[in-house]
């Protein structure tokens, strides 16, 4: 054969194409039966969903109207975005006050550019990142979301969070842009000058704890509108509950699993006990018993809202599928790691703490991504017990008058909203499974 | 260094044993502190709004009737059956739920591994839509779909042409058998039927590990299964007559019938978890060595002879503990059919009674038992699995 001619695109593609999918009877077969699935699923979505998609109407009957009919008569199949469109803004931010919309765009954004470092690779401090997005952001995000007048302890977390996010913001944009760490020159050229090596982590921490005072004295007037936890709701509300859900469950996931593999009779037996309970039974069944037997156990007079007892219920949850996790990551640990530590004289927490667990964690990373994955699905049960997440936004504007009885649109909006969530957290977490199983070999 | 380490009066602050003893002591006070606290105030608020409390409200009359039940139920029965209602409705679909994943996720599985580019994309992308998306989203987009399309009874779809089988939007009609006299017989036989094909394939085993000879032993049990029970139903004068669904006013009578609700939840439990098993088959398929399928090649094996007698027994020590937790996920999500009003468990025992009785406390308990107790036993269940895989493997 001429040279030029296997050569090019189209030979080659079919030469890959004979090899590949037409190379027996059965995968010809095969590959056709794929071929007609794949046309008539994105050729029927296509013509659907673009082709005859309506995107201005003002109802449903409008959308119908402007189909019309086809020679014989059957009304023309389109989807009718339109009633999306309008139905958007409370699928995402649910009844939340329009004017204050903002401050969950806010919320979210300084969540992102928070979490944005963990994916940059060649960074350092990662886990103090981690964890100050976990230990301090909820202060942050409940005092945005929810407004109001605030207690002294959360006008101090608030400032902490604001100085702890713009310090790791410019010393990682530093680090990449310019080469020039903040921390490193804070650690070397100032703290170093004063303080002996020994009290530098102190040294720091009270440094931020100054500025947060300072900081919490200056923004004392600064005191947003008060917008009521039931006005949160569609795919923020989902967004604060898993969030929550996680930043609650992975310490406590912790504790739980330490308690689990301890050697103290009771202590296991305890940490055995909770968690064996309510991984045995599904999540709605913790919803139906956080909203109906949590107001029981309340002392008389102290009444929790909803919101608290669902958080409160998918915490618990979370907590005990966080334990396995945990437990199965510090199984992975070799047993001389404990020895090691134990013969230089670490003492449980130290050796926990310093040797064992930062090991242990970085495995556990990829799991504890695709088990959020699962919480962030699963958090569209709160739908069940009454709450507006954005499942039960997708189903309200099926009932919405004007748009009645429409299901496919919302269906395949909230749909792609967790698909492309999902989809990019699993990703990352099979990418970071691929390297640290690289790395250990 | 701590100022105590020389004064030998507090050095049992750093004896172990009696820091064992220490901290046990507080975590199993503050747990006991607790409980009594949480304990005392649900006494309070039970005595302030006059609730009552016990079991015996299982032997009390409810009041609401169940669209499906599988053992004879009506509106005035006690909770007690509501519960045995309950958990029969539950078990039904979950069962029937866990034989369809597994089928499919065995399927997509494989189809995933295959050599075809375009059947492993497409499975994969089954996988990832399915997998990324919330179940609970599913059933209900499954839950309208069906109501959207489901004819009306006058109109019911004909399943296969029969005029047996039929799905409207009441609901999937079957026909229920009748017995009459004879029918002993008749069991018998299929028991007979039964413990012949067992004894055959023992036999086939034994000839062929002793002479190497392969007995035709499916086509011989076909035909013990198919003959024997057909011969004794004849004999004992055709006792088992089957009631047919049939058109009634507006209605379909007669036969057994299920809701639409549970065909939605079967679909949708099936298609969902399918995803996961078909990872975890995949998963196990792909811990086999390679080698193993080359030496099975050549050894003159063809594919599907290969994947059948090496891979997949050898897949299967991988498989099956996630698949059975996958499994213990279909129940546990069954649950999820309180949004679509399938009455089983959490549905019909743990919102309905709980809102009919008031009888908070006992019916989240039993509740909790029940699916307790389930995964309880599949776990058992995985243990015995894995001593008997250990077993054969040495």
């Amino acid at each position: 054969m001429n040279q030029t001619v296997s050569n090019s695109i189209t030979v080659r593609w079919w030469y890959w194409a004979r090899e590949n999918l037409f190379n027996s009877w059965l995968n010809t077969i095969l590959s056709i039966i794929c071929i007609v699935i794949i046309y008539n699923a994105v050729w029927g979505i296509f013509s659907w969903a673009i082709l005859n998609g309506i995107w201005e109407a003002k109802d449903r009957r409008e959308c119908f109207a402007i189909l019309g009919k086809d020679e014989a008569g059957n009304p023309i199949q389109g989807a009718c975005w339109a009633g999306v469109r309008e139905w958007f803004n409370n699928i995402i931010y649910g009844r939340y006050v329009k004017d204050e919309q903002w401050r969950v765009n806010l919320g979210i954004s300084i969540l992102i550019v928070w979490m944005i470092p963990l994916w940059v690779p060649n960074l350092k401090r990662k886990f103090l990142i981690g964890f100050g997005a976990i230990g301090l952001y909820p202060f942050l995000a409940s005092y945005l979301f929810l407004g109001g007048e605030r207690s002294w302890f959360v006008s101090f977390m608030v400032s902490l969070a604001i100085i702890t996010f713009c310090y790791n913001t410019v010393d990682w944009l530093g680090v990449k842009a310019f080469r020039v760490s903040l921390a490193d020159s804070l650690r070397w050229k100032m703290v170093n000058r004063i303080f002996a090596e020994k009290q530098h982590t102190f040294a720091l921490m009270g440094l931020f704890a100054i500025i947060a005072v300072m900081l919490a004295f200056l923004i004392q007037d600064w005191i947003l509108v008060d917008v009521s936890w039931v006005r949160m709701g569609g795919f923020h509300l989902t967004l604060v509950i898993s969030g929550f859900a996680m930043t609650v469950g992975l310490p406590c996931g912790i504790i739980l699993a330490l308690g689990r593999r301890s050697r103290l009779p009771i202590i296991k037996a305890f940490a055995v006990t909770f968690i064996e309970v309510f991984r045995s039974v599904p999540l709605i069944t913790i919803l139906f018993m956080a909203t109906a037997m949590f107001p029981l156990f309340m002392p008389e007079g102290f009444e929790l809202n909803k919101l608290v007892q669902v958080i409160a219920a998918v915490c618990l949850f979370t907590s005990c599928y966080m334990a396995e996790i945990v437990r199965s990551g510090l199984q992975a640990i070799p047993k001389g790691q404990f020895e090691a530590a134990s013969s230089i004289g670490l003492g449980y927490w130290q050796s926990m703490g310093l040797v064992v667990m930062p090991q242990a964690l970085k495995f556990m990373i990829p799991n504890i991504v695709s088990s959020f994955i699962g919480i962030f699905k699963d958090t569209t049960l709160v739908y069940i017990v009454g709450m507006f997440d954005i499942l039960a936004m997708t189903r309200a504007m099926g009932n919405d008058v004007p748009w009645r009885g429409e299901f496919h649109e919302p269906f395949l909006m909230t749909a792609i909203i967790f698909f492309v969530c999902c989809y990019t957290m699993s990703q990352y977490s099979q990418r970071l499974e691929r390297k640290l199983s690289g790395e250990n070999k | 260094m701590p100022f105590c380490l020389d004064n030998s009066m507090f050095n049992f602050i750093y004896n172990e044993k009696f820091r064992a003893v220490l901290f046990q002591a507080l975590t199993f006070s503050l747990v006991a502190v607790g409980i009594f606290y949480l304990f005392t105030n649900t006494n309070e608020n039970m005595n302030a709004r006059d609730m009552k409390t016990g079991f015996d409200f299982l032997w009390i009359t409810a009041g609401f009737d169940t669209d499906f039940h599988l053992i004879d139920y009506e509106a005035g029965d006690t909770y007690g059956r509501v519960y045995l209602v309950a958990i029969l409705n539950t078990l039904l679909v979950a069962a029937l739920a866990i034989v369809g994943t597994t089928i499919i996720g065995f399927f997509v599985g494989i189809l995933r591994l295959s050599s075809n580019w375009l059947v492993a994309k497409v499975a994969a992308a089954y996988v990832e839509i399915l997998r990324n998306t919330p179940l609970l989203l599913q059933i209900i987009y499954w839950y309208l779909l069906l109501l959207a399309f489901l004819p009306r009874p006058k109109q019911s779809f004909d399943f296969l042409y029969l005029d047996v089988f039929f799905l409207n939007n009441r609901g999937f009609y079957g026909p229920s058998p009748s017995f009459e006299s004879g029918t002993t017989l008749f069991l018998a036989g299929i028991a007979i039927a039964i413990v012949a094909v067992v004894v055959l394939f023992r036999h086939a085993r034994k000839v062929q590990d002793s002479t190497g000879r392969v007995m035709p032993k499916y086509s011989w049990g076909l035909a013990i299964v198919v003959v024997v029970p057909a011969v004794a139903y004849f004999i004992a004068g055709q006792p088992v007559g089957w009631e047919v669904p049939i058109l009634k006013g507006f209605n379909l009578r007669g036969g057994w019938r299920v809701p639409p609700a549970f065909i939605t939840l079967l679909i949708a439990l099936a298609v969902y978890h399918s995803a996961y098993m078909a990872e975890s088959v995949r998963a196990g398929i792909l811990s086999v060595s390679k080698g193993q399928t080359e030496a099975a090649l050549s050894i003159g094996l063809d594919r599907g002879l290969a994947l059948r007698l090496v891979i997949i027994p050898q897949a299967m020590r991988a498989i099956v503990p996630t698949m059975i937790s996958h499994w213990m996920n279909v129940v546990k999500n069954s649950s999820l059919a309180v949004a679509i009003g399938y009455s089983e468990i959490t549905a019909l025992f743990m919102q309905t009674s709980l809102n009919q009785s008031g009888y908070a406390i006992e019916i989240v308990a039993l509740t909790m038992l029940f699916y307790g107790s389930v995964s309880l036993t599949i776990s058992a269940v995985l243990n015995i699995y894995n001593k008997h895989v250990q077993l054969v493997e040495r």
